[in-house]
């Protein structure tokens, strides 16, 4: 019976698969096959055998009252426990309206400009470091618009090809993701909670792997984009631009330019609170760019618009969060199925690991099975619980189809999908950009997870 | 309940629960709308040099410059485009920017595409020798054109598909003379470390240019950078609103009054 109730949720998980890939609600479908992935492992253990039963502790629950433990643990205790994620998500979202608001982002971008000039291939470089700069503080569809508005006008102006513009510019956003430590707190609580393995910090996964999948990312957009504009030919357009926000032409002191890696340092040099960061930075540049000229009550309402604003930027984003942790906490009543099943077949070493990853990473496009915002969560649950392998490691071989392939390659990433109509590429034409970079990137990426993350010891495993 | 109604029934509950997933939120910013006819007559009558203000607005290096250079730059661009429309005119014996595509052997498109208001794409030129006119915009104004009191402003000389291509005809123009023309000569020093140094052009005066030249080949009295809020208006009056503000703002004088509701 217990093959008959594995296969039953193999099939939902492609059904799932199915629905991430049609660009679906993902949080409804999350929600689904967390109720089916409740009901089918927990009343299949009235059908299973004693064996499979003896084998697996925790599928034995006693009474009504073990029943609703689990349950509240799956529908309740997961999803607060994601809340401490969600605080620095909130915050991290007012940091970057407030790098937007006081024109500290547009500024770095137009300083950046000013030392490339006419010279694309130069400011398409120099415009990449910053903007992965730029990004490894600011996150959601809010900012990476506001940056994009400044940036993709001036390399078109330049004469670089709207699609190579796109593509440099969204492949530079995620290669900062790497290192965000709202991003690394958010994929992070897929694997453990926030109070599990303390050492497991930002701090830490920078230096052992978060610096290399950055720098890589940067390097091979930025090198394929140079390959890409060598063979384009230049463009000129007459394009009439809307009016320019009044943020964006504000112009920040020179030395407020730091502000936007300061949470980030002091998140990795000394392990400082990623919300302290953001606050003290935040308001150093709200004070620095006289943003704070006003009165009291004028500047608490200008906090407070920016917090709105911040938090609106993320609120798409914030049900799927809520849901995810309900999956990932009844993934593991599925696991003991999934190992009946697929025990033999899932790949139990990390070298061959890295190299099936590596080659399905088009999978991570369409929020297909490999990315955590799509339906890799899924197949997390699945392998997480049929081999093991320590948490970073895992950490990296999924970051590398969320980050390097659905945020900075897919069409199905909001701001890639905004992107696309502010620039009218055609969707082709940016995957044609893309899909190599994330396939060069990721290859790279996984050779670094495996030298970097692989063979860990007994302390890193949950 | 019959079959058909019951499928009606459901349909709201299926879009509720597999709706596909929701474009993102990016709300533009929003601007009083303004008649159409008032914008243009104010736009028209503004000489074409004081437009550096708008123009250099544009340019990714404006930071560096002051408003002497800006419009020195653009006095000089101008009379530029004007010099090498004479030049061209001359050169193939006609002022029709269709005669002057075919002579310098141009292959001219007109797709139509849908466009959005963040950033409306009118033409576009591509090395060596590719034009692309974007027809959307080009037919919404047209409608607009055909009233007689637009006519009158913008004048019975615009034809904006051969202002569009006169326009792109200047970037090829500049390609070919790239070695001597004003547009890709002028340069200024970014910044210098020792023996290192980076001189660069400045991308405005390929468009000020552009627009001077195409100014000349097409008749008009006024700068051509009116079209930027003439054909936004077939797509967003609002968005035009507020090019239109900035383009008075910029020239130091006060909009028309906003369109009551």
């Amino acid at each position: 019976m217990e093959y008959l109730v594995g296969i039953i949720l193999l099939l939902s998980f492609f059904a799932l698969a199915y629905y991430c890939i049609k660009g679906y609600n993902l949080m409804i479908g999350f929600l689904i096959i967390t109720v089916i992935w409740t009901v089918l492992p927990l009343a299949g253990t009235m059908f299973v055998s004693a064996d499979f039963l003896a084998e697996n502790e925790i599928l034995q629950f006693s009474g009504a009252k073990g029943l609703v433990s689990i349950l509240n643990k799956i529908y309740q205790s997961a999803p607060e426990g994601w809340g401490t994620t969600l605080v620095n998500v909130c915050w991290g979202a007012w940091f970057g309206r407030v790098l937007m608001d006081t024109g500290i982002a547009s500024t770095l971008i137009r300083k950046t400009v000013e030392l490339g000039g006419d010279k694309p291939m130069v400011t398409i470089a120099l415009l990449n470091i910053v903007t992965a700069l730029i990004f490894t503080a600011m996150t959601g569809a809010g900012p990476v618009i506001a940056i994009g508005v400044i940036v993709l006008p001036i390399l078109m102006s330049l004469g670089v090809p709207k699609a190579i513009a796109m593509f440099s510019f969204m492949g530079s956003v995620a290669a900062g993701i790497y290192l965000n430590p709202v991003n690394f707190a958010q994929y992070r609580a897929f694997y453990i909670t926030p109070d599990e393995m303390p050492d497991f910090t930002l701090g830490w996964y920078a230096f052992h792997w978060g610096y290399a999948a950055l720098l890589i990312m940067l390097v091979v957009t930025t090198v394929l984009a140079g390959i890409y504009l060598a063979k384009s030919k230049t463009s000129h357009a007459w394009a009439a631009q809307r009016r320019n926000a009044a943020s964006e032409q504000r112009n920040a002191p020179m030395y407020t330019l730091i502000l936007p890696i300061v949470p980030v340092v002091l998140k990795i040099a000394f392990d400082f609170s990623v919300i302290g960061g953001f606050v003290i930075s935040g308001f150093l540049a709200l004070f620095l760019c006289g943003r704070m000229k006003g009165t009291f009550s004028e500047n608490c309402q200008l906090v407070n618009k920016l917090y709105y604003d911040g938090v609106v930027d993320t609120a798409p984003l914030v049900g799927f969060l809520l849901t995810l942790p309900m999956f990932n906490s009844v993934a593991s009543y599925a696991s003991p199925y999934f190992k009946v099943i697929l025990g033999n077949v899932m790949p139990k070493s990390e070298l061959t690991v890295c190299i099936v990853f590596a080659v399905l990473l088009f999978m991570g496009l369409f929020r297909g099975p490999m990315t955590l915002v799509g339906c890799g969560a899924a197949t997390l649950g699945v392998l997480s619980n049929v081999a093991s392998f320590s948490v970073p490691f895992l950490y990296g071989v999924f970051a590398i189809p969320t980050i390097t392939v659905n945020i900075g390659s897919c069409i199905t990433q909001s701001w890639v999908a905004w992107g696309l109509a502010y620039t009218k590429v055609e969707s082709k034409d940016f995957l044609k950009l893309s899909i190599p970079n994330a396939y060069i990137t990721g290859v790279l990426q996984y050779v670094a997870v495996f030298i970097m993350l692989g063979g860990l010891g007994a302390a890193w495993f949950a | 309940m019959t079959k058909e109604e019951f499928k009606d029934a459901c349909k709201p509950i299926a879009r509720g629960l597999f709706g596909k997933q929701g474009s993102v939120r990016y709300e533009r910013p929003h601007f009083p709308l303004r008649p159409l006819e008032q914008m243009l007559m104010d736009l028209v009558s503004i000489d074409p040099v004081d437009w550096y203000h708008y123009v250099f607005s544009r340019e990714p290096l404006n930071g560096k410059f002051n408003d002497e250079q800006r419009r020195h730059w653009m006095e000089e661009a101008t009379a530029c485009g004007q010099q090498y429309a004479r030049r061209m005119i001359e050169k193939y014996g006609s002022s029709d920017p269709e005669k002057l595509a075919r002579g310098m052997g141009m292959k001219v498109s007109y797709p139509t595409f849908p466009e959005k208001t963040d950033r409306v794409l009118f033409a576009e030129y591509r090395v060596p020798d590719t034009i692309c006119i974007y027809m959307d915009a080009v037919k919404k104004a047209k409608k607009y054109l055909a009233k007689p009191e637009i006519c009158a402003i913008l004048t019975e000389k615009l034809d904006v598909s051969r202002l569009l291509l006169a326009h792109e005809l200047f970037h090829h123009v500049e390609e070919k003379y790239k070695k001597e023309i004003y547009t890709k000569t002028e340069k200024i020093r970014l910044w210098s470390v020792g023996p290192l140094h980076n001189d660069s052009t400045i991308i405005a005066l390929s468009e000020i240019a552009a627009m001077a030249f195409a100014r000349e080949i097409i008749g008009i009295p006024y700068s051509p950078y009116v079209m930027d809020v003439f054909l936004v208006y077939g797509y967003s009056p609002e968005e035009a609103s507020g090019l239109y503000e900035e383009m008075m703002e910029f020239v130091g004088r006060q909009p028309c009054d906003p369109v009551e509701k």
